[in-house]
């Protein structure tokens, strides 16, 4: 595999009118071109926040730190992402080598434009088509994702089409530019649960086909467990556990990835009460010292917790956790 | 095509509709206040100094067929009102229509100008005020829109006209020269007006254009925040085709919805307006028709005239927004 993007302490800080607050805080991973990388955390917790990060796309009173380092490996060369400038520079990664689906298809069309002139506009401006030729690319893409009749479909607009057919329509969008990744921010959260199985589907099919890497946030551990290969857990804007899917699943290191994974309703047992994780993620203008979750942890070791920065510590080659459970050999060094 | 000429056909009924039940309800009104034509134009000769009976007020009655129920009354006004023809004043005895004719289209004239005027400069301003980051542009927007909110227009023509006086010893009242007063409409005659009009039409504009702007400003504030414009961002869509395309291109709807509940407002600003400025060829005849002479019939037809005026500009503006926005046009033609 080649390595597609690496992401080094990325730190996002947003102004405020209650001041300075941190969204973000030393965030690091990579991807490998055909990779599926989920990224798990609640509300707030700051995955979309990176995921736009990729791509420039937070507001303009987002502050990157200096040390914030993100670099696409394109078969051209790297692309140093925080150093691209103006808009036209972004393109690159902005529906380039790089598309986005969000989480309301239907709001993330324009209401008043149809489908396809959206699907057209974005290819005019990342290809050397014709309209005549992007018209045609375009409909084969809405074919491609399984949507009946496209060249009707193509002239329609976003309110007309169903949700499900609506978020196919967005990745074919998204598709159609060929990008190297695809970023897919709660894809199917909006979507029934069967319409959601197709759509996931869909995807796994593409990123085979296209072999083009993902990143998915979601708050849904079993869409993580179906789709990704790897996972990287956040937590008010830090990754707190990180690693290949199955061993973060069935060996969670992290308090919090305990917690998030004995949240999930047992559908064997319907009697068994849900144990959601006690209390409530911290406003980020609160952020507690130490450890972030160290205010919900059930599984506090001392003074440290509340201090100390826990660093990462392996679990295995590849899954690694920051908790100071590993990192105090004073209170049993690796706990598993 | 042919549902587009029915959904046309269908709003244009529509707008008949509710001019006849404003017309009624107008006629109403003109029919609750104490007293009828008759009587009005009696109590008019009498303070002239004639001696009236009770029998000359009756037989006035019948000569004005007043003594006709009042459905069928109204009847024959509506019908009458659709044909631009309004009978004669109450006091004046002067048919009406002759005597609003050309200050009716006027008045009109001045308000569509202002209107006009007031979005020509609030749609820019409005969509830079929304979209740009700079704090000094905002602010002093901001400062001017509320000036112009907030000083009256009567107050702003009194300066003016005072300002005018002394520096340049002219008032700048009236709408024509003396000399073109009465005269037929000819080049020099329209020169005249248009060296007159820009006054009234400033007035009536610098209210209407601070208010457009704060609709415009958080219309566009509302559609810059929207999902779609990150969407459209995020595929590379940048710069003035980011800007027109999508949040512009949406806010342009509420736009122009906005435009009938506008000339609204300028019409009532109107008569105030007219009055300071002595513009006897404008909206101060309803004023005068009302409050002074409680001239029913000429003020029936005056409100009837201006309803018909807002309901005409509703009318386009629903067929407008049926051929820019497809939700609407889908939702005509199913």
């Amino acid at each position: 595999m080649t390595r597609l993007l690496d992401v080094e302490n990325l730190t996002l800080q947003f102004d405020t009118d209650e001041g300075r607050i941190t969204a973000v805080d030393n965030v690091s991973f990579s991807l490998e071109a055909g990779e599926v990388m989920g990224l798990v955390g609640e509300s707030g917790s700051g995955k979309s926040v990176t995921a736009k990060s990729l791509m420039k796309l937070n507001a303009s009173n987002a502050h990157y730190s200096d040390d914030t380092k993100i670099t696409l490996h394109l078969e051209d060369g790297p692309i140093d992402i925080m150093s691209l400038k103006n808009s036209k520079e972004m393109q690159v990664v902005r529906g380039g080598a790089i598309s986005m689906i969000f989480q309301e298809p239907m709001a993330s069309f324009a209401p008043a434009i149809s489908i396809g002139d959206q699907m057209v506009e974005q290819l005019l401006i990342h290809t050397d088509m014709n309209s005549k030729k992007a018209k045609e690319v375009s409909i084969e893409m809405l074919d491609r994702v399984g949507i009946s009749d496209a060249s009707t479909r193509f002239k329609q607009f976003a309110f007309e089409l169903s949700g499900g057919m609506r978020q196919r329509a967005m990745i074919a969008m998204a598709l159609s530019t060929k990008p190297k990744l695809l970023i897919a921010d709660e894809p199917t959260t909006a979507l029934d649960v069967t319409i959601q199985a197709q759509v996931i589907d869909l995807m796994k099919d593409l990123v085979t086909e296209f072999g083009m890497g993902i990143i998915f946030i979601t708050h849904d551990l079993g869409v993580i467990a179906q789709t990704a290969d790897s996972v990287a857990v956040m937590y008010l804007g830090r990754v707190i556990e990180q690693g290949p899917v199955r061993e973060v699943i069935r060996t969670p290191a992290h308090p919090y990835t305990q917690g998030l994974l004995a949240a999930l309703p047992d559908l064997d047992n319907l009697d068994t009460p849900l144990k959601p994780i006690p209390g409530d993620i911290p406003s980020p203008l609160e952020r507690p010292p130490g450890c972030v979750f160290n205010t919900r942890c059930p599984k506090v070791v001392g003074d440290v917790c509340s201090t100390v920065v826990p660093d990462f510590a392996n679990m295995t080659e590849h899954h690694k956790a920051a908790c100071h459970l590993y990192t105090q050999p004073q209170n049993g060094g690796s706990a598993k | 095509m042919y549902q587009f000429a029915r959904f046309a056909v269908i709003r244009a009924a529509l707008a008949v509709l509710t001019l006849v039940l404003v017309s009624f309800i107008v006629f109403s009104l003109m029919e609750l206040v104490p007293g009828d034509c008759a009587e009005r134009y009696i109590a008019f000769k009498a303070s002239q100094g004639s001696v009236i009976s009770a029998a000359d007020v009756d037989a006035e009655r019948v000569r004005l067929g007043l003594n006709q129920p009042y459905v069928q009354r109204w009847g024959i006004w509506i019908v009458n009102a659709f044909q631009g023809e309004f009978g004669d004043s109450c006091i004046q005895r002067l048919n009406i229509s002759q005597l609003l004719g050309q200050k009716f289209w006027i008045s009109l004239g001045l308000a569509m100008s202002a209107l006009l005027l007031a979005y020509v400069i609030a749609i820019p301003v409005g969509i830079i005020a929304a979209t740009s980051k700079n704090a000094t542009l905002n602010n002093s927007l901001r400062l001017v829109s509320y000036l112009g909110l907030a000083l009256p227009n009567f107050l702003l023509a009194l300066m003016i006209m005072l300002f005018s006086t002394v520096v340049f010893g002219d008032s700048l009242t009236g709408l024509f020269s003396k000399e073109f007063r009465d005269a037929a409409w000819s080049w020099a005659k329209l020169r005249d007006f248009l060296g007159h009009a820009w006054l009234p039409v400033f007035i009536l504009a610098w209210s209407a254009t601070a208010f457009a702007i704060q609709t415009v400003r958080a219309l566009m504030s509302d559609e810059v925040g929207k999902l779609y414009v990150t969407a459209a961002a995020a595929r590379g869509v940048s710069g003035r085709q980011l800007l027109w395309r999508y949040p512009a291109r949406h806010a342009l709807g509420p736009i122009i919805n906005s435009l009938g509940f506008d000339l609204n407002r300028i019409f009532n600003e109107l008569p105030i307006v007219a009055l300071i400025l002595t513009l006897t060829e404008a909206g101060s005849l309803l004023i005068e028709a009302l409050a002074r002479s409680n001239d029913q019939q000429m003020a029936g037809a005056i409100i009837f005239m201006l309803t018909a005026s807002i309901v005409g500009l509703n009318f386009v503006t629903d067929i407008i927004l049926a051929l820019t926005d497809p939700r609407v046009r889908r939702s005509i033609l199913g």
